[in-house]
């Protein structure tokens, strides 16, 4: 007879034993005995006490979060800006389109090339993204650099670092939603991550050179300039193939 | 609740940041619960609430339909743990049963009378528990408080912790083996 072993006593102690098992413990006096040693040896540690907390600490806690919370309406006005840029994108690529046509009709010929470039105004608008977020990227990168040479910044520089990420992150929001929709997950992932750093810097009311530490900690930990730096050379790459089809 | 929930997140996402205090008072305890029991430490677990809320805030449009407001946030609290827990040197701060309030803050095996004797025995085998909570790695500790503690299934756990769902299972047999094993001296005593 096969006895049970520890692994499936521990599936029968938290009901995901199987049938065999559980038979063979009713069957079996010596692992029903062994069994119940086992379950005693656990019940020991069930009695876990939590410190009581008291009613109004969800509104404790709510009050201290609060000031920290930027409304979505707010962030929403970064997605007018986007929208301001494609708008403007859209404008210029239509405005390009006309020009075309106007040059199409004078140079026929000599200008099919040139036109196709052109009036191709998703590449146009493509193109003004990219020169958006590379500068995005930029900015991002120089503040984490920033950060990373920061040993213990004085107040005035943490206000202006943390102006900037607040910035940064409210864009950088932004530019993850797209990338998500457009299904470009690479860059969703790797701007939800950057999103995480620059939260911190930027959330954090009282900003020490320990937290400081423990943000350079977990950028350098997460390789997230190194990310940026290949972001970067993806979209100038991508930016130089669209200018040259 | 679980509608109430998706509404009130439909209100902060247009806008309306005061709605989410409805739902930081709704599933703050829930949260506090959880975390102490990974970190064993009150302070750290306070904080771990609030790092949760706000992480929970900053990523509320990502938050999917399907699923409870309070299991949404119950996870992202589990991996603000897990991250503490990981991290170098805060196991030292774990507390030990000679605190100066050592029932609010330890795992205790209540003593069944007040023989000073078993009191004492008691205190014992409650620090040989924390200390044998401490020897376990960071996703063990985890797994075991969900399960043992928490009464997550082992998918639940997996899901938690982004981990395959045998890989779950391995984790908790592991941490009932390691802490079976720290114990076993103990048990003959009690």
């Amino acid at each position: 007879m096969k006895h049970l072993t520890e692994d499936e006593m521990i599936e029968l102690y938290y009901g995901e034993g199987t049938s065999a098992a559980n038979a063979h413990l009713g069957a079996c006096r010596e692992c029903s005995r062994k069994y119940a040693e086992f379950s005693r040896s656990l019940e020991e540690i069930r009695s876990a006490a939590v410190p009581q907390r008291s009613a109004d600490y969800g509104e404790h806690v709510w009050q201290t979060l609060r000031s920290q919370l930027i409304p979505y309406e707010k962030r929403m006005a970064g997605w007018r800006g986007w929208a301001g840029w494609r708008a403007a994108g859209m404008t210029v690529a239509f405005a390009m389109l006309l020009a075309a046509v106007f040059l199409g009709g004078r140079y026929w010929e000599r200008s099919t090339t040139k036109k196709a470039n052109i009036t191709d105004s998703p590449q146009a608008t493509q193109r003004v993204v990219l020169v958006v977020l590379t500068d995005h990227l930029d900015r991002t990168e120089r503040l984490l650099v920033q950060l990373e040479h920061s040993q213990s910044p004085d107040s005035a520089e943490n206000d202006q670092m943390q102006s900037e990420a607040r910035e940064l992150l409210a864009s950088n929001r932004l530019y993850r939603v797209t990338a998500s929709n457009t299904g470009d997950a690479e860059l969703a992932g790797a701007l939800d991550r950057l999103e995480g750093v620059l939260a911190e810097i930027a959330n954090d009311p009282n900003l020490t050179a320990a937290d400081l530490k423990r943000v350079r900690k977990d950028m350098n930990t997460k390789g997230i300039l190194f990310e940026i730096r290949v972001l970067q050379a993806r979209s100038q790459d991508q930016g130089t193939k669209g200018a040259t089809i | 609740m679980q509608g109430n929930d998706h509404s009130v997140v439909r209100a902060v996402l247009a806008g309306d940041k005061e709605a989410y205090g409805a739902l930081v008072r709704a599933h703050s305890a829930t949260v506090f619960r959880v975390a102490f029991r990974i970190t064993g430490n009150e302070a750290d677990a306070e904080e771990i609430v609030q790092e949760a809320f706000l992480r929970g805030y900053q990523r509320l449009e990502s938050y999917e339909r399907r699923s409870a407001f309070g299991t949404w946030i119950y996870r992202i609290a589990v991996n603000c743990a897990l991250n503490r827990v990981s991290r170098p040197g805060i196991e030292a701060e774990y507390h030990h049963g000679e605190d100066t309030n050592p029932e609010e803050k330890t795992v205790q095996v209540a003593a069944r009378d007040a023989d000073p004797e078993r009191v004492l025995l008691s205190r014992e085998i409650s620090a040989a528990q924390q200390t044998a909570m401490q020897r376990l790695t960071p996703t063990e500790k985890c797994a075991f408080v969900l399960r043992h503690l928490e009464d997550r299934t082992m998918s639940e756990i997996a899901e938690v912790l982004e981990i395959a769902p045998n890989a779950a299972k391995q984790a908790v047999f592991r941490a009932v083996q390691k802490l079976r094993r720290e114990l076993a001296p103990l048990r003959g005593n009690a």
